[in-house]
């Protein structure tokens, strides 16, 4: 199988004929020795080999928080005007590919989200693979969605094996003739971690009623860090602010966390996940299940951001397992 | 087109229903944005935004109109509705709408229905109620079941009880208190609704049932209607969550693996039955 090939000691040049077409953003450990994407200086070389970056890509898509509407009193509301430029993103795995697939599906589905389809248009993905630690769980149960990329470098040997995933990737790719070789590659050797296929979990209404949930939710500290680092946790508060003019307003998207009392309250107070264990059963039903249009859909790509981050060394993956299994 | 804008609308009534409660009528500045919002099923929602406050879902509370007028009932009581109590005509409100499924007006047809409200919940039934009565040849029996926790907060109640004196519909009245100041209209019991649906006669085969009430009061009503013989899909009920979007984005309205936004409001029981919390 012929591929096209790009030595490792040609990344440099590669990096700088992305830079050349858009701010250019990759995996970087900093002082502080966390991973993190953040925009790649002429001259540094990304941090390929670490696994998973402390906050996944959904940044760049959904930033924390972000103004959705604006509103004055002699225009109403309206959409407010989102600045974009083109932005690279480099060296995202295939979890985080498949977790942007996912977003993507929420956001660019019916109804498109103008704020999302304005971000998400003026990015480039270029993914690379990687090796799984414990916590990653992408070769073991990895999502039925997709990874969506425009290029990705597949590591192998002296370089990386280029393929192209979309007709802004076949375009870039002509850019890069300078860089490129063919090499002959042995047809399996596919050495890209998108994993197998899960076989669809129970579609039944019914979980069964497992002790688990009570168990689990009792070492749970309800910190919501889970959600957080997860590529494809999109809840969101929406909050209205206004102008101290007493004439305009502003409408923000901010993300929320289902692990937190608030998040299903109604006016009054009242609350319909009360218990922790409701909350934390709710998690493992939006990763699992996929809720209303997703349902049936699991949205964990296995990245184990959540495991490592949780404090309690919680795993909802067994959970997964013996459901699926059909044991209670 | 952004399914998040809102199009403009004014308030052009203000009617206090009772101590808490409000009927506003909005009318849409924009005619062909009117059109869209103001054609509802009965039981479908709208999201109404009051600029520099916040967005809150509420249910439609009249009939669906082409001139873009828009009837809500609100209860003054979240962060968005308590600043609503200062509301007057001419304040500009934003409306985004219709979402979700109403009541099944379709299989509907030939039915004797039975409308149970509890509280707030007369709001949504009271929209379905109008429907049925527009079209009052399409329906067998018509019956409206309504409690409210005393005589004060029975909404809509010379409405109701002008439509009483027809002969085509049923319309019994209950509070669960008797208050020291008031006498009960005519009509209206001190009983919980639960205790008026024992002692109602009507044909199982043929009946079905729409309910809108606080939480507390769904299993009870369900079990009651399953006790004289209703079956799970002849059960309807409007489910109350916070859609905080109403596209099925935010993730704060799931019942189950379900979505209140675009799933329900209203739901038939045999697709909640099982679902742990769905109710209350």
């Amino acid at each position: 199988m012929s591929v096209h090939f790009i030595t490792a000691n040609r990344l440099p040049q590669l990096l700088h004929l992305l830079r050349q077409r858009g701010e250019l953003h990759a995996p970087l450990r900093g002082a502080d020795g966390v991973v993190r994407f953040a925009p790649l200086a002429a001259g540094t070389l990304p941090e390929l080999d670490a696994l998973r970056t402390l906050l996944p890509p959904k940044i760049y898509l959904l930033p924390p928080r972000e103004t959705i509407l604006t509103y004055r009193d002699d225009t109403n509301y309206q959409e407010p005007q989102v600045t974009t430029f083109p932005l690279i993103l480099f060296g995202l795995h295939p979890c985080d590919l498949a977790g942007i697939g996912y977003l993507d599906r929420i956001f660019l589905g019916e109804d498109p989200d103008p704020v999302y389809a304005a971000r998400r248009s003026s990015l480039t993905l270029i993914g690379t693979n990687c090796t799984p630690d414990q916590f990653c769980s992408c070769h073991l149960q990895p999502s039925p969605l997709s990874a969506s990329h425009d290029l990705f470098l597949q590591r192998i040997d002296d370089g990386f094996a280029v393929s192209s995933g979309s007709p802004g990737g076949d375009e870039l790719l002509e850019t890069l003739a300078e860089l490129i070789e063919e090499r002959e590659l042995a047809a399996d050797d596919t050495r890209r971690f998108f994993g197998s296929q899960l076989k669809q979990p129970p579609q039944s209404e019914l979980d069964p009623y497992l002790l688990d949930w009570q168990e689990l939710a009792g070492h749970c500290l309800g910190c919501g860090a889970c959600s957080i680092c997860c590529p494809t946790c999109y809840c969101f508060d929406v909050l209205e602010f206004g102008g101290l003019d007493g004439r305009s307003a502003e409408r923000l998207r901010h993300w929320d966390n289902c692990l937190f009392k608030s998040h299903a309250q109604v006016a009054g107070g009242a609350s319909f996940q009360k218990d922790r264990a409701q909350r934390f059963r709710y998690r493992y039903r939006h990763k699992y299940r996929g809720f209303g249009q997703l349902k049936g859909i699991p949205s964990c790509v296995g990245c184990g951001r959540c495991r490592e981050a949780c404090l309690a060394g919680l795993d909802l993956r067994p959970l997964a397992e013996r459901l699926e299994r059909g044991v209670s | 087109m952004n399914a998040n804008l809102p199009v403009a609308a004014t308030i052009t009534g203000v009617r206090s229903l009772t101590a808490d409660t409000t009927l506003f009528t909005l009318t849409c500045n924009d005619r062909a944005a009117a059109g869209k919002v103001a054609s509802f099923l009965p039981g479908q929602f709208l999201e109404l935004s009051l600029p520099g406050i916040g967005e809150i879902p509420v249910s439609y509370c009249g009939l669906p109109s082409a001139e873009g007028t828009i009837e809500l009932c609100i209860r003054h009581l979240g962060h968005v509705t308590s600043p609503l109590h200062r509301a007057t005509p001419g304040d500009a409100v934003g409306v985004r709408g219709p979402f979700g499924h109403g009541f099944p007006l379709d299989s509907y047809e030939n039915q004797d229905l039975l409308l149970i409200a509890g509280g707030l919940g007369m709001a949504p039934l009271r929209s379905l109620l109008l429907a049925l009565l527009e079209q009052r040849r399409r329906w067998g029996e018509l019956t409206l079941l309504y409690g409210a926790r005393e005589m004060g907060a029975l909404l809509f109640l010379e409405e109701l009880q002008q439509l009483a004196l027809r002969s085509d519909i049923t319309i019994q009245l209950a509070v669960d208190r008797r208050t020291h100041c008031l006498e009960g209209p005519p009509g209206c019991r001190v009983a919980l609704l639960p205790a008026l649906l024992e002692q109602l006669t009507i044909r199982v085969e043929r009946t079905c049932a729409a309910l809108c009430g606080p939480p507390v009061v769904y299993p009870y009503l369900v079990s009651g209607l399953k006790r004289i013989g209703l079956s799970d899909e002849r059960i309807h009920l409007s489910l109350e969550r916070h859609m905080k979007c109403g596209l099925g984005r935010c993730g704060h309205c799931a019942v189950g693996t379900l979505l209140c936004c675009c799933d329900g409001p209203v739901f038939s029981h045999a697709r909640l039955r099982g679902i742990e919390g769905a109710l209350a």
